[in-house]
């Protein structure tokens, strides 16, 4: 123990001497976080839809006494697409592109149908194959529900129109004739002119029951067009950012760049000093070298992980965030951050082996983490082969680890699965790095 | 001398690096006291003898058979220390290695025996004598009984050799053994045994 106390001592004590090296290591992966961010960021964006109008839509549709205007309507409803209108044969072109994810068609009669209000008008979806086919139909779902709602608000402010012109009359018109309707009102006030009754009283008696039915109509036909109602809540949650997704995924690809990269560069730098045969005469056996590495990761990633961990609480105490930091799971996180070091490191310590010197080895760490970074950020159900592939490194069980420790209500279950992940990869990094590592005394 | 005398023997060592044969199974025996000289032109196997003497490299076949408890030290070829730290750092890492208990304590000694700066300046600015100089401390902690020294002084100029020699001599006047490879046919006087060898064979 005290020889790795030792070898990780020199590590930090040269990694001290190379402050460049050091700013990178910690600068770089933070770097691609903020890309990785940006690229989701993108992708959460609007995707570009084609809008194929062939009813030739008006600016302006009248319905049930409503005035419409078109455009506004509809940039109203597509908050989560872009509409791009397009004719038939540019849509198709494009969608066989994937320069647009969907197309959306307009039929002929649309606006007749939907103007009637007897039949349902027709919109026409074609999306592309492949992953993302699901969610874009899932947008424009979202879409026709939007626009469904504002013609509904429409529809059942017309049918009260026409319960308020029963109940208390008035002039209308219907296929450009005008009528002019009695109502529940003129009807009792007509009755109370006429000589009373039984018979009389009857009807007077209806009248009056209808009147209360009908007052009460108005907010039963509101409520069975909305049988539930989705009330957003105002409040400062957290932003997409500083979300717990994106901060497990800082913390992750923070610590799976700087393992790899310092375990892989600290191991082949023994070979390259020469020293490496010198401390293996009796001084430290292959196995203390090789653990040394991963205890070298694992003290950076503590370190840093915990310093991010830090800055990011901060940030979210100081904005104000409901919910505010989880700071009372920081033991747990250390303890995340210490296995996946350790498994990270022995994976570096691998490729440090592997490659032998240490520049081939800096770059081999470097051209891995991308890869293992990226099979992890792909979610497994749009491809389960790149979940298996991703669940042979670190990186993605290092994600679920930190999730969980921070966020999760009751993280033990998963906590315990992921730690056990990450200490078998750790102790298979670990055997394979040192039958490795006999490569680097020749 | 006597049986017992022996520290090392190496039977039929041989080492091949791919499809090179290094060295051919060869038989040495090093016995304490005595200063032993390698010779041999360039890829004669000399490193690779005194590699596999030291025990950093494993041979490819035969066995080495060490004196229980005998403790050597061995300058490699190349300088053996961190170039990124101070040679004070790197005697006292060295130090707290061979389980010192002073390693501050050894390393002030080694620096002012070698002569080698203590200005918190790292080993990779100084000059090759002062590395070759650091890289001899560095062999000599832990008080070995047995020193192999690779070319010791191959870079160095005539003033460096002579500092070197005497640090080696005193090695041996204290009783020590030293074994060296060297090119240099003046510094053969200083051993009582010769081993000339060539492509891997030894030849005398």
């Amino acid at each position: 123990m005290n020889v790795i106390r030792e070898l990780v001592r020199k590590d930090l004590l040269v990694l001290r001497r190379s402050p460049a090296l050091a700013a990178t290591l910690v600068l770089y992966p933070l770097l691609v976080t903020g890309l990785v961010g940006l690229v989701a960021g993108y992708a959460n964006t609007k995707p570009r839809i084609a809008f194929v109008d062939q009813e030739g839509l008006p600016a302006q549709v009248r319905i049930g006494g409503h005035l419409f205007n078109v455009q506004r309507t509809l940039d109203r409803v597509s908050q989560n697409a872009r509409l791009v209108p397009l004719s038939r044969g540019e849509a198709t072109r494009e969608l066989r592109e994937g320069r647009v994810v969907a197309i959306i068609t307009v039929p002929p009669d649309f606006v007749g149908d939907l103007a009637s209000m007897v039949r349902s008008p027709t919109l026409q979806l074609e999306t592309t194959t492949g992953g993302v086919g699901p969610r874009v139909t899932q947008q424009v779902e979202a879409l026709v529900y939007s626009l469904n709602r504002e013609l509904q608000d429409t529809y059942i402010e017309t049918n009260l129109e026409y319960l308020r012109l029963i109940e208390h009359g008035g002039d209308t018109s219907f296929l450009g004739l005008k009528y002019h309707v009695l109502g529940l009102d003129g009807t009792k006030a007509l009755l109370a002119e006429l000589p009373g009754g039984p018979r009389l009283d009857a009807i007077s008696a209806f009248v009056d029951q209808a009147k209360v039915a009908l007052a009460r109509s108005d907010g039963a036909i509101r409520a069975t067009a909305h049988p539930i109602v989705l009330n957003r809540v105002g409040g400062h949650g957290r932003t997409w950012a500083l979300s717990a997704q994106v901060q497990a995924y800082a913390l992750a690809l923070t610590i799976t760049f700087l393992a790899l990269v310092l375990a892989a560069g600290a191991l082949a730098a023994e070979r390259d000093e020469q020293v490496l045969a010198r401390l293996t005469r009796g001084l430290a056996s292959l196995w203390q070298v090789v653990l040394a590495k991963a205890a070298l990761a694992v003290v950076v990633s503590l370190a840093l992980g915990m310093a991010l961990a830090v800055a990011f609480g901060a940030i979210i105490q100081i904005g104000g965030v409901r919910g505010g930091e989880p700071w009372v799971r920081l033991p747990l996180l250390a303890v995340g951050l210490a296995l996946a070091g350790a498994a990270l490191g022995a994976l570096g310590a691998l490729l440090g082996a592997i490659a032998r010197d240490g520049r081939t080895a800096s770059l081999v760490a470097v051209l891995v983490v991308l890869p293992i970074v990226f099979v992890g950020l792909v979610p497994p159900e749009v491809s389960r082969s790149a979940a298996r592939v991703s669940d042979a490194f670190p990186f993605v069980h290092a994600v679920r680890l930190f999730t969980a420790a921070l966020f999760d209500v009751s993280p033990w279950r998963r906590l315990g699965v992921e730690a056990l992940w990450l200490a078998g990869l750790g102790a298979v990094y670990v055997v394979a790095a040192r039958l490795a590592a006999r490569r680097l005394l020749v | 001398m006597t049986d017992g005398d022996w520290l090392l023997r190496a039977h039929g060592i041989a080492r091949r690096f791919g499809a090179a044969h290094a060295l051919e199974p060869t038989d040495v025996e090093l016995r304490a006291g005595e200063t032993v000289a390698l010779i041999g032109p360039n890829g004669a196997g000399k490193s690779t003898l005194l590699s596999l003497l030291a025990g950093a490299l494993p041979p490819s076949k035969g066995t080495l058979e060490r004196r229980p408890g005998l403790r050597s030290g061995w300058l490699p070829q190349r300088p053996g220390h961190y170039a990124r730290l101070t040679p004070r750092e790197n005697l006292e890492l060295f130090a707290r290695l061979h389980g010192d208990g002073d390693p501050s304590g050894v390393a002030t000694a080694a620096l002012e025996r070698f002569g080698l700066p203590d200005s918190g300046k790292t080993t990779g600015a100084l000059s090759v004598g002062n590395r070759q100089r650091l890289s001899l401390a560095i062999a000599l902690l832990g008080a070995p009984e047995l020193l192999l020294l690779d070319e010791p002084t191959a870079a160095l100029d005539p003033q460096q050799r002579d500092l070197l020699w005497e640090v080696a001599l005193e090695h041996t006047r204290a009783g020590g053994t030293l074994v060296f490879a060297t090119q240099q046919h003046e510094e053969i006087s200083h051993a009582e045994r010769v081993i000339e060898l060539r492509e891997g064979k030894v030849v005398t």
